[in-house]
């Protein structure tokens, strides 16, 4: 029973459908399944997708349709983790946003997505975040990566304020910062003193890996 | 004044009267029910004073279709652009067709491919060779580079401006706005005697931000045309179906067009149509995909209900990232089918891979493009001359033939368009002549270019001064709001 409904759990996600995540995560833990093994059942589907996504089979609305159905059941088995004092294993914390004055949010999305599938644990802030925010999130969730995402070549500045701020209050070497988007170049990323860059998401995400040593 | 093309024959449509009417149709009802995003509060006021409906809170405008149609059908149905040199002003709308520069973020090394942000004197170099290109009407946005390097982002827009005008005496379409650019951009317009289409570009899904809006009062103010429209990705920012996307479309852009005519009826407006479908592989706009093309056509039959002015911004160019095979049908497809739909103003020039790189030596090639396309849309002309009935009676059967009469000589040059940078020889002649590919006669003759082309009308000591004084103006500004 346990069994079927983890693969009901796992089909629910490779079919997009996030009332059905849901639900099958509600009675995974009314049927006192693992929650931590809930988890990785969505992080293997996630995986599935990304392959897929990698090898051509895919395509990014398969992509983001699976990782909302994740997202919808996620925090359900959160919350059965906590309750049981469980912890989850994580390959790291990637604290994800777009920088102040831009509000292109796909490419972050999928870059999120394919750190998620590769193990990570993932708070995507969004978009239009200011320097201040991001630091916010830093202070307060302690991540191993910081990554953000530029499309215009107006905002990308804003990536250096941002590392600036890290190093002024002596949170820069406690981490790893990321950066990418249209308006990114590899002497951008040097420059501004990031750790890494890839101009791809499923590049992006393997980086992240690499960057935790991984 | 520079009269490009004229589209002699009807343009194509590809929609029936009854689903011209139903895209509108559901476009109105998005304004009405849906309405957009405005986040600028003088608009919010002038727009309910004029019977929106204005939600204050979520700053959402919803507009009654009364208003929308009173409105679209007060927009001029053709206007002048005046450039620096009055023979180079331009008038956009009815059949004319006129070409633009694809701007591009990046120069692309012709020998690797890679791309790398221009120098300045590359920026100028593409603006000498743009505007020695017979066939290209105006100049656009951010043409030919988004910048060069060493110039601070915010200054850009303006600082590429001042070069465009420096530098060419081409008519100019439109310049963008961002964080106030538009307010130097007016100046140096002035001081030098040109107008152009303010961009008021949307952030889709039917959104306005504060900075486009500021431009459009700002551009109405100065009396000057008003650009409408940005676009969006279908399967993004926009849904997926064609018909979907036309009806956001239409929605989105006619909202400013709106302001622009309760605000001064009459203001010279165009809409233009930057509409892509997504890569569903990168998340990348699909350049130089046929499904572009046939968004174009639709959208350009659309506004002609309204007899609007129009613009096919997402064609010319390609996803290749070098000037190939690709690019070239890429391009002359989506270019060709735009000029066959009824767009006024066809982008072209210089673009090669998305608005990521522009290359001259492209420009030269797209030349070619824009005369043999604009030669298409001329059409047949028949009477008497044309027909040769006498002629052909006169040469009558072999061993007549048509070759030394006076009737081919007067017309052969007029029917047929003359490629001047291709390879049209025999197959002796091109071994003889080294083997030399288009690019090849292409790279030649930017050379030319460079190192012979002068404008019809440089700028006096007098205007140089007061270029340079805007210029400290405006460096002055954004200094003050921290942003250089």
């Amino acid at each position: 029973m346990g069994e079927e409904i983890l693969q009901k759990l796992k089909q629910s996600v490779l079919a997009y459908d996030q009332t059905a995540a849901v639900d099958w995560a509600r009675k995974a833990v009314e049927a006192s399944i693992d929650p931590l093994r809930a988890l990785d059942v969505l992080t293997e589907a996630i995986r599935e997708i990304g392959e897929g996504f990698g090898k051509g089979d895919l395509f990014l609305p398969d992509m983001v349709g699976a990782a909302d159905a994740m997202k919808a059941a996620t925090p359900i088995l959160e919350a059965a983790i906590e309750r049981s004092g469980g912890k989850r294993e994580t390959v790291g914390t990637v604290v994800l946003g777009t920088v102040y004055g831009d509000i292109h949010d796909i490419g972050k999305a999928m870059v999120a997505t394919l750190m998620t599938a590769q193990g990570f644990k993932v708070l995507d802030l969004g978009v239009n975040i200011t320097a201040e925010q991001f630091l916010a999130a830093v202070r307060e969730t302690r991540p191993e990566i910081l990554a953000m995402s530029s499309l215009l070549t107006t905002t990308a500045p804003e990536m250096k304020k941002v590392i600036d701020k890290l190093k002024s209050e002596g949170l820069r070497e406690k981490l790893k910062v990321m950066v990418g988007g249209g308006a990114i170049t590899e002497s951008f990323a040097a420059g501004i003193g990031a750790d890494g860059y890839d101009p791809t998401a499923v590049g992006g995400a393997v980086l992240a890996r690499h960057l935790v040593g991984k | 004044m520079h009269k490009g093309f004229t589209r002699k024959f009807k343009p194509l449509e590809i929609l029936t009267q009854e689903q011209v009417e139903t895209i509108w149709s559901r476009a109105l009802d998005v304004l009405w029910v849906t309405g957009v995003r405005i986040e600028h509060r003088k608009a919010l006021e002038v727009l309910e004073r004029n019977g929106c409906c204005v939600d204050y809170d979520q700053m959402r405008v919803r507009f009654p279709q009364g208003l929308v149609e009173e409105s679209l059908r007060k927009v001029p149905s053709s206007f002048r652009l005046k450039a620096r040199d009055p023979a180079n002003d331009v008038i956009l709308g009815g059949s004319t067709v006129h070409f633009t520069p694809f701007p591009g973020m990046n120069t692309v090394d012709l020998d690797t491919w890679e791309p790398r942000p221009p120098t300045k004197q590359e920026f100028i170099d593409g603006v000498r060779v743009l505007d020695a290109c017979e066939h290209l009407g105006c100049f656009g946005s951010y043409t030919p580079y988004f910048g060069y390097q060493g110039v601070p982002p915010a200054m850009a827009i303006t600082e590429g401006f001042a070069l465009q005008l420096t530098h060419s005496t081409k008519a100019q379409f439109m310049e963008g706005t961002a964080a106030g650019s538009d307010i130097f951009n007016l100046q140096l317009a002035k001081a030098l005697g040109v107008e152009y289409c303010g961009v008021v570009a949307c952030s889709a899904p039917l959104t306005y931000y504060e900075d486009q809006i500021d431009g459009l009062f700002r551009y109405v103010e100065a009396g000057f045309p008003v650009a409408c429209g940005g676009g969006h990705v279908m399967g993004a920012s926009g849904p997926a179906t064609f018909a979907g996307s036309l009806v956001l479309d239409l929605a989105t852009d006619a909202a400013p067009v709106v302001l622009c005519q309760v605000l001064r009826p009459g203001t010279r407006t165009g809409m233009g149509d930057i509409g892509f479908a997504m890569n569903m592989r990168t998340g990348s706009p699909d350049f130089g995909g046929i499904g572009t093309s046939l968004h174009q056509i639709a959208r350009a039959q659309l506004c002609r209900k309204f007899n609007l002015v129009v613009g096919a911004l997402a064609c010319g160019i390609s996803s290749s990232k070098r000037i190939d095979f690709q690019c070239g049908y890429e391009k002359a497809l989506s270019v060709m089918t735009a000029a066959l739909g009824g767009a006024n103003l066809i982008w072209l020039h210089g673009g090669i891979y998305g608005e990521l790189t522009h290359h001259p030596v492209q420009a030269v090639l797209d030349d070619e493009i824009a005369g043999m396309v604009g030669r298409f849309l001329q059409g047949i002309d028949v009477n008497d001359d044309t027909l040769a009935v006498e002629l052909i009676e006169q040469v009558g059967p072999i061993p007549g033939n048509y070759l030394a009469t006076a009737h081919t000589r007067e017309w052969w040059k007029k029917e047929q368009y003359l490629q001047k940078f291709t390879d049209r020889l025999t197959l002796p002649e091109w071994t003889a002549a080294g083997k030399k590919s288009a690019l090849d006669y292409a790279k030649e003759r930017v050379e030319q270019i460079l190192a012979t082309h002068k404008i019809s009308k440089p700028l006096t000591p007098s205007e140089e001064e007061e270029v340079q004084r805007i210029l400290r103006e405006g460096y002055d500004y954004y200094r003050s709001r921290g942003l250089l």
